[in-house]
Order: structure tokens, then C-alpha cells, then sequence
């Protein structure tokens, strides 16, 4: 263990206080689900609850189901998307900063300038796309919107990484007699099981929180994903704030989730996506 | 610049490789070893790059297209007749056009101003040492990660006239003798969207330039105390001058991420009240998918793409620059 001094204690007591007051709004979000709605309307607010109840989580995930098939549609497509990032950017990746291509310059050029596109951009093509054939309220549409939005961003920071694994390991294992399929599945893909999941969980994070092409892209409530069903709740509900942070709650947890279990590959993700 | 060098120097084991195609099963195998070595690199980027062709690039050059075009949901799938710049003549002339615009000037340089300074503010914080720094800097990162329709949902209610905890703050202390309508009336929903959008913002540029700040050379500082600089000259002549090049580009990474914000602006306000949080890409989405003017929404996105190419452009150039040094 370190020992730390007083002003370290010190300043790890401002950092308690700023991070509280700027969390506010999260932990403000939490406790309005589990207030009974008298506490919920208090003056003044009521900050620490003192009556905790789950009535807003009972009424939404039992009386009313609705919500599980949101969460449902919202799984399939962000699982399907980081799916597909993944398998269309990590051989791309990889070739981008293994071999001599033509083109490669302007290729990654170009991921440069799309990730910078508003989603409404491509929402609306892409809407005109899929109603000319006849694709919109179906999920692979919704996936491939998604993949719009992660794919750069994948290979932009795959690419650096497989720069920086020594070239020498494949070499060794085509004269194993791999060939250059071979030595990627069995020598490189191994090691790169951290960058596989700072780009699945961002892939998987930009989807669950879409909400342009869940817009656009469905009508049907059967296909449309959670970010979709809080509007729909938002209409119903109106002033009803317990029921209204009970449902963002539970569309939230499974970030928080991902945030406890995968904080180092997501902060990674961030520092690595701003490099060139 | 440097890395592709590298790829470059090294990529010279061509004659291994060929050996070793020899054994895959292809008919014209005798012709040219060199064109299927070269051919098989190809196939790595073929499927990202295909999708990227169809699915991103079909799409951005269909807004231009489209854009000169008159398309309602009538003739979607039919003929759409060539209308030259009507579509832009109609948009440059519509004063939501220009409220769109003005408003989204407004909401990006400011929201990036506070950003940008806050979380400059909060990095330097964090970047002394004391316990459980890497916890708080990261957890502070959850503000970022929520789907923004819950943090919209989440702000109107903390907006809310009669039982929102930001209203009651403010008269508590002072500042307001009575709760106000914050997304209710004209003269404060920018600023409300606003101020929501610098809250989602500040993790992502703390991290960033926590970041920045911690690839400054150390020896640096150490060379400077020996001089007998204090610590307010080491931070404007050595901190200051070291993080420009890395805070111009998360400057332009800010600007292009606030630009494209809809998702607030949808849930909190829906651009109301009277087109009082208009923004640029929401005018788009309302044209398209509310109106069914897609051609008109079609020129609107290509006013969009050519903002976004002049920004990235001065992003590139910088990059380069930044490269070089």
C-alpha cells in the first residue's frame, strides 16, 4: 500500500465533492424511480429518499411487459452490430496496417470524414434505400444503421493497434507453414482480445443508444429498440417521473453495467479514438 | 505518416509469401503469383470497404443527389424530376433556415467553450495524485455514456416549473426570485439544451485532455523548477504551449460531435418553443421524415456536409501539421 499525505486526503475529499454534485443528475434519476410519488413531488425535493419503494419498477417490468420487448429488440440489434463491426473491421484493420495497399491512405481518409457525418445524414438515405427494397422494420436494417455509425471509429482504432503488434510473429508462423489467412486467425487474432472489446463495447454502446435510426428506420413498435420505447413512454406517462426515471433506469443499467465490468477498455477507447 | 512508413519499409517478404501461395487451390495459379498475392491483401478490406461504398458513401453523395431533385413520399420509388437549385433557393430563403443555423452557432461554439474549459479545469485536477483517482476520473464518464434520451428525459425533468431540483436550487440561493419555464419559453431553451449538452460533454474532454496532459514530457518541468521557474510560469510556458497542438484537435473533435446533436433537442423541446432550439441537423430530420420533403431535406444535408468539410479540412490540415513537428 501507499501511504499518502493529508492534502492527498484532502484533495481526495474535493474530488468526492465533485464528482457528487456533477453525478447529481444520475443518482437524481435513480432515487425519483424508487420514491413513492407523494416524495417524488415534495417541495422542497426530497435528496436522500426516505421511504423506498418499487412500485414504478413493478408496474413496468411486470404489469406492463412492453418494456422486455424494447430491451429485447435493443439486444439483438446492439449485439448484432457489434458483430458486424467486428467482422468487417478487424481483417480490415489489420490489412490496413500490415500490407503495402493502394488506396489505404484515402480509405482511411475517408472513415476519417464519415465518422464526423450527422446520423441524420445518413438516416435519410438510407430510409429511401430500404423502403425501395422493402427492408425498413427489420433488424438487419437496424444493424447496418448502427454499423454506419461504429464502423470508422472500429477501425480507426483497431488499425493503430495492429500496428504496434511486432510483424515478426506472423513471419514465424509462415514459415511454420501458415499462409496469410491462417497466420492471422491463429497468431494475431489471439492477441488482440482487448482491442476486440474496447471496439465491441463502444459498438454495442453507440447502438443501445441510437436513437436517429430507431426513428427512421421503424414504424413498428415490434422492432423498435428501447431508446424508441422511452418515447413512446415519455408520450404516455407525461409528468409521471417515477414510472418516466424507473424506465430510463432500467434502460440504463445495462451501461452502467458495461461501465463497471469494461471502465479500462472504454477509457481506452476514448484516448485512442482522438489519435490519428 | 510515420507508421505507414514503416508498413511500407517492411512489407518486403514478398518471395516467403509466394512460396507459401503456391498451395491454395486456384486455377490460374501458374499466371502471376504477384497479382494473387497482391489480390489476397485485398480481400482483408474488401467487406469493410464494400459496406463502407453502399451503406456510407452511396448515402452521402444520394443527399447531394437528391438535392436537386423533387422528391416527396408520392414519387419515392417513381421518376423524380431534375428541379436545379429550387431546393436551395427554398432553403436559403426560409427563415427557419437561418434561425437553424444561428442557433446552431450559438449552441456549438458555447457548448464547446464550457466544455473544453471545464473539463480542462477538471484535468487538472485530476491529474495530481491522490487515492482512487482512476475511479472518480472514470466514473465521471457514465455523463457521456448515457443514451442521450435518457439524459434529455432525465434534464427536463430536473428543468421541471413546479418540483425540478435545478429551479429550486437557484431560488434557494438567490438567483431567481421564482421558478422559471426553462424549456417552456423562448428566451432560456437554448440555454437549457445548452447547458445539458456541456454536462454530456465535460467527461469526454476531461479524459481527453487528462490524457494530453499526462504524455507531457516530465523532464521538461524538472529542467524548469532548476531555473527557478514557479508553478504558475512552468504552466503557462511549458503546459500551455506542449497541450496546443493536442487541444486544437479535440477542439475540432468537440465542434463536429456538438454539431450533430438531435437527440437532446428531439426529447427536450422538439425545436420549439417557435423554432427557439432549431438546430441544423433537426431541421433536416423534420423536412424528411415530418414534412416528406426529402429533396428539400436532401439540400439541407448538403449544407450540413459542407460545413463538416470545411471543419474537417481545417482538422486534416492540423493533424498534418501536428504530425510534422
Amino acid at each position: 500500500m501507499r501511504q499518502y499525505s493529508i492534502k492527498q486526503y484532502g484533495l481526495f475529499l474535493i474530488a468526492v465533492i465533485i464528482t457528487g454534485i456533477f453525478l447529481f443528475p444520475i443518482y437524481w434519476m435513480i432515487t425519483t424511480s424508487i420514491k413513492p410519488t407523494v416524495d417524488v413531488f415534495s417541495t422542497p425535493p426530497m435528496i436522500i429518499p426516505e421511504n423506498i419503494q418499487f412500485d414504478a419498477y413493478i408496474k413496468n417490468l411486470i404489469e406492463d411487459q412492453s418494456i422486455l420487448m424494447y430491451l429485447k429488440n435493443s439486444l439483438i440489434i446492439a449485439v448484432g452490430t457489434s458483430l458486424l463491426t467486428l467482422i468487417l473491421a478487424l481483417p480490415a484493420a489489420y490489412a490496413m496496417a500490415r500490407f503495402k495497399l493502394k488506396g489505404s491512405g484515402v480509405f482511411l481518409l475517408i472513415l476519417l470524414v464519415t465518422q464526423m457525418v450527422p446520423g441524420i445524414l445518413m438516416a435519410m438515405p438510407l430510409f429511401i434505400f430500404f423502403s425501395n427494397i422493402n427492408l425498413l422494420n427489420s433488424y438487419p436494417a437496424m444493424i447496418i444503421g448502427n454499423t454506419t455509425l461504429a464502423l470508422p471509429f472500429a477501425i480507426l482504432i483497431m488499425r493503430p493497434f495492429f500496428l504496434s503488434i511486432p510483424r515478426g510473429l506472423e513471419e514465424a508462423a509462415v514459415i511454420d507453414g501458415c499462409n496469410r489467412f491462417t497466420a492471422f486467425i491463429k497468431v494475431v487474432l489471439p492477441l488482440t482480445k482487448p482491442t476486440l472489446l474496447t471496439v465491441g463495447t463502444f459498438s454495442f454502446l453507440f447502438s443501445w443508444g441510437d436513437l436517429i435510426f430507431a426513428l427512421t428506420l421503424t414504424t413498428d413498435e415490434s422492432i423498435r429498440p428501447l431508446t424508441m420505447g422511452i418515447t413512446k413512454f415519455i408520450g404516455q406517462y407525461g409528468t409521471e417521473w417515477d414510472s418516466l426515471m424507473a424506465v430510463s433506469t432500467i434502460a440504463a443499467a445495462p451501461i452502467i453495467l458495461a461501465f463497471i465490468f469494461l471502465q479500462k477498455y472504454i477509457v481506452s477507447g476514448i484516448t485512442s479514438g482522438s489519435e490519428k | 505518416m510515420e507508421a505507414n512508413a514503416k508498413v511500407i519499409t517492411k512489407d518486403n517478404s514478398e518471395s516467403k509469401r509466394n512460396l507459401n501461395l503456391k498451395n491454395a487451390p486456384n486455377p490460374k495459379k501458374e499466371k502471376s503469383s504477384l497479382i494473387r498475392n497482391n489480390a489476397s491483401k485485398y480481400i482483408f478490406i474488401l467487406p469493410a470497404f464494400l459496406f463502407v461504398l453502399f451503406f456510407m458513401l452511396y448515402p452521402i453523395f444520394y443527399n447531394i443527389v437528391i438535392s436537386f431533385q423533387d422528391v416527396s413520399i408520392a414519387n419515392l420509388r417513381g421518376e423524380k424530376p431534375f428541379v436545379g437549385l429550387a431546393n436551395y433557393v427554398e432553403v436559403f430563403q426560409s427563415e427557419k433556415f437561418l434561425i437553424s443555423l444561428k442557433n446552431t452557432t450559438i449552441y456549438t461554439v458555447s457548448s464547446i467553450v464550457f466544455q473544453l474549459g471545464i473539463g480542462f479545469l477538471l484535468a487538472l485536477f485530476f491529474n495530481q495524485k491522490f487515492p482512487l483517482r482512476n475511479f472518480f476520473r472514470s466514473i465521471m464518464l457514465l455523463a457521456w455514456l448515457t443514451p442521450l434520451v435518457i439524459t434529455g428525459n432525465l434534464f427536463k425533468w430536473l428543468y421541471d416549473v413546479d418540483y425540478g431540483v435545478i429551479n429550486y436550487i437557484l431560488v434557494q440561493i438567490g438567483i431567481l426570485s421564482e421558478p422559471i419555464n426553462w424549456l417552456g419559453q423562448q428566451s432560456t431553451a437554448l440555454i437549457a439544451i445548452i447547458i445539458t449538452n456541456i454536462w454530456i460533454g465535460i467527461p469526454f474532454n476531461m479524459i481527453l485532455l487528462l490524457s494530453a496532459l499526462q504524455a507531457l514530457p516530465t523532464d521538461v518541468y524538472e529542467a524548469a523548477k532548476i531555473d527557478g521557474a514557479n508553478k504558475f510560469q512552468s504552466f503557462f510556458k511549458i503546459t500551455v504551449p506542449l497541450l496546443r497542438p493536442a487541444v486544437l484537435v479535440i477542439l475540432i473533435l468537440g465542434i463536429i460531435y456538438t454539431f450533430k446533436v438531435f437527440d437532446i433537442i428531439l426529447i427536450m423541446t422538439g425545436g420549439g418553443p417557435v423554432n427557439a432550439t432549431q438546430v441544423l441537423p433537426f431541421y433536416g430530420y423534420e423536412l424528411a421524415f415530418i414534412n416528406f420533403d426529402f429533396g428539400l431535406s436532401g439540400a439541407v444535408a448538403t449544407i450540413i456536409l459542407v460545413i463538416l468539410l470545411c471543419i474537417s479540412l481545417i482538422y486534416l490540415y492540423m493533424v498534418r501539421k501536428e504530425e510534422s513537428m
